[in-house]
C-alpha cells in the first residue's frame, strides 16, 4: 500500500503509522453528563466495509498527522488532506 | 577537575580519506562530511506563515520553500521539511551562529532550535551517487522527478535523512542525526564501494 502525503508525495506504507478512526469528534467537555458522549468517543467504533477516514501519521516524512480515506475491503485510497487543514 | 571540550566532526577517525572500494580508476563518487556548518531547525508559529515569509526574505534574502526543495538564500539556505517547519542550512554562520541570528530575527514568528551539533551532513557527488542511493532510499531520483533544488525526508536502512540534490553532476547533501551516523557511513560506504568511491577530507 502506497500513501500520497500532500506534501511530501507517495510514499510506501513503511513511512506511515496508523493513528485510529478520523470520524470520532472529541466531546467538548469532562462533565458528567456527557458520560455516553465519551463512552462513544473511546470505545465504540462503526466497522464499514468501504470507504473510511483514517489518521495516519507520516513519521519517517514530514510528521504530518493525515486523514486517509481509504476503502478498506480493497486498501483503494480515495483522498489524503492534511489533519490540519492548509499549511 | 575540569574537562574541557571541543568540537569534533562527527565521522573524524572513521570517514578516511583516500581511494576506497572496487577498481583504482576515477571513482564513481566522491563523498564528504560537511563539517562546521549552521543547522537549525525553525518551525512557524501559529498564523504566523505569512510574516514569517516577509521576515525571511528580507534577513536573509531567502524564499522558504511551501514544499520540500532547497532554496538557498545569500548566506542560508533553507529546505522545506513538512508543513511549516524548515531546516535552515548555512556555511558561513557555522557552530551556534546560526541558532542565536534566526532567533533574533524571527523572533515572536517561529519556533527556533539548534540542530548544529546533533545532525551530521554528507555530501556526495559523482555519476553513481544515484545508484548508491537507490539502493536504499525508497524515493525516485531520477532526474525526471528530482532536480536540483528538490529535497526529501524519508528513511534510508530504517534510518531517518533529509536530502536535497545540489547540483547536476548530480551531488545530494544527506543529513543525518549525529548519533547514527557511523552506522550511516557503515551503509553508505557498502552501497558505494562496487563503483569505487573516494573520501575528501571535511570541510564546510
Ligand atoms: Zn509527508
Amino acid at each position: 500500500m502506497r500513501i500520497r502525503c500532500p506534501y511530501c508525495g507517495e510514499r510506501g506504507l513503511e513511512e506511515f503509522t496508523y493513528r485510529g478512526d478520523a470520524t470520532v469528534t472529541r466531546p467538548e467537555t469532562l462533565d458528567q453528563t456527557a458520560e455516553a458522549a465519551w463512552v462513544d468517543y473511546v470505545y465504540l467504533r462503526d466497522n464499514p466495509a468501504g470507504p473510511h477516514r483514517e489518521h495516519w501519521y507520516h513519521g519517517a516524512g514530514c510528521h504530518a498527522w493525515l486523514v486517509v480515506t481509504r476503502d478498506v475491503r480493497t486498501h483503494e485510497i480515495l483522498g489524503v488532506e492534511l489533519a490540519g487543514g492548509p499549511a | 577537575m575540569s574537562e574541557t571540550l571541543t568540537a569534533r566532526p562527527a565521522l573524524a577517525g572513521i570517514a578516511l580519506p583516500g581511494r576506497h572500494g572496487t577498481g583504482n580508476g576515477a571513482p564513481g563518487v566522491t563523498l564528504r562530511e560537511r563539517t562546521d556548518l549552521g543547522v537549525v531547525a525553525v518551525m512557524a508559529r501559529k498564523g504566523q506563515g505569512e510574516a514569517l515569509r516577509m521576515a525571511v526574505a528580507s534577513a536573509y534574502r531567502a524564499t522558504l520553500p511551501d514544499t520540500a526543495r532547497y532554496l538557498a538564500g545569500q548566506t542560508v539556505g533553507f529546505v522545506g521539511t513538512g508543513p511549516g517547519q524548515w531546516l535552515a542550512v548555512s556555511a558561513s554562520l557555522g557552530g551556534g551562529a546560526l541558532a542565536v541570528d534566526l532567533t533574533a530575527k524571527l523572533a515572536g514568528l517561529a519556533s527556533v532550535s539548534d540542530q548544529g551539533d546533533g545532525r551530521a551532513v554528507i555530501r556526495i557527488a559523482g555519476p553513481r551517487a544515484r545508484d548508491v542511493l537507490a539502493k536504499g532510499l525508497p524515493i525516485d531520483l531520477h532526474p525526471s522527478v528530482f532536480a536540483p533544488g528538490s529535497a526529501a525526508t524519508s528513511i534510508i536502512s530504517l534510518m531517518g535523512v533529509t536530502l536535497w540534490q545540489v547540483d547536476e553532476t548530480p551531488a545530494y547533501d544527506l543529513v543525518v542525526f549525529r548519533s547514527l551516523a557511523v552506522s550511516f557511513w557503515s551503509w553508505l560506504t557498502d552501497s558505494a564501494a562496487e563503483y569505487g568511491y573516494e573520501v575528501v577530507p571535511a570541510t564546510n
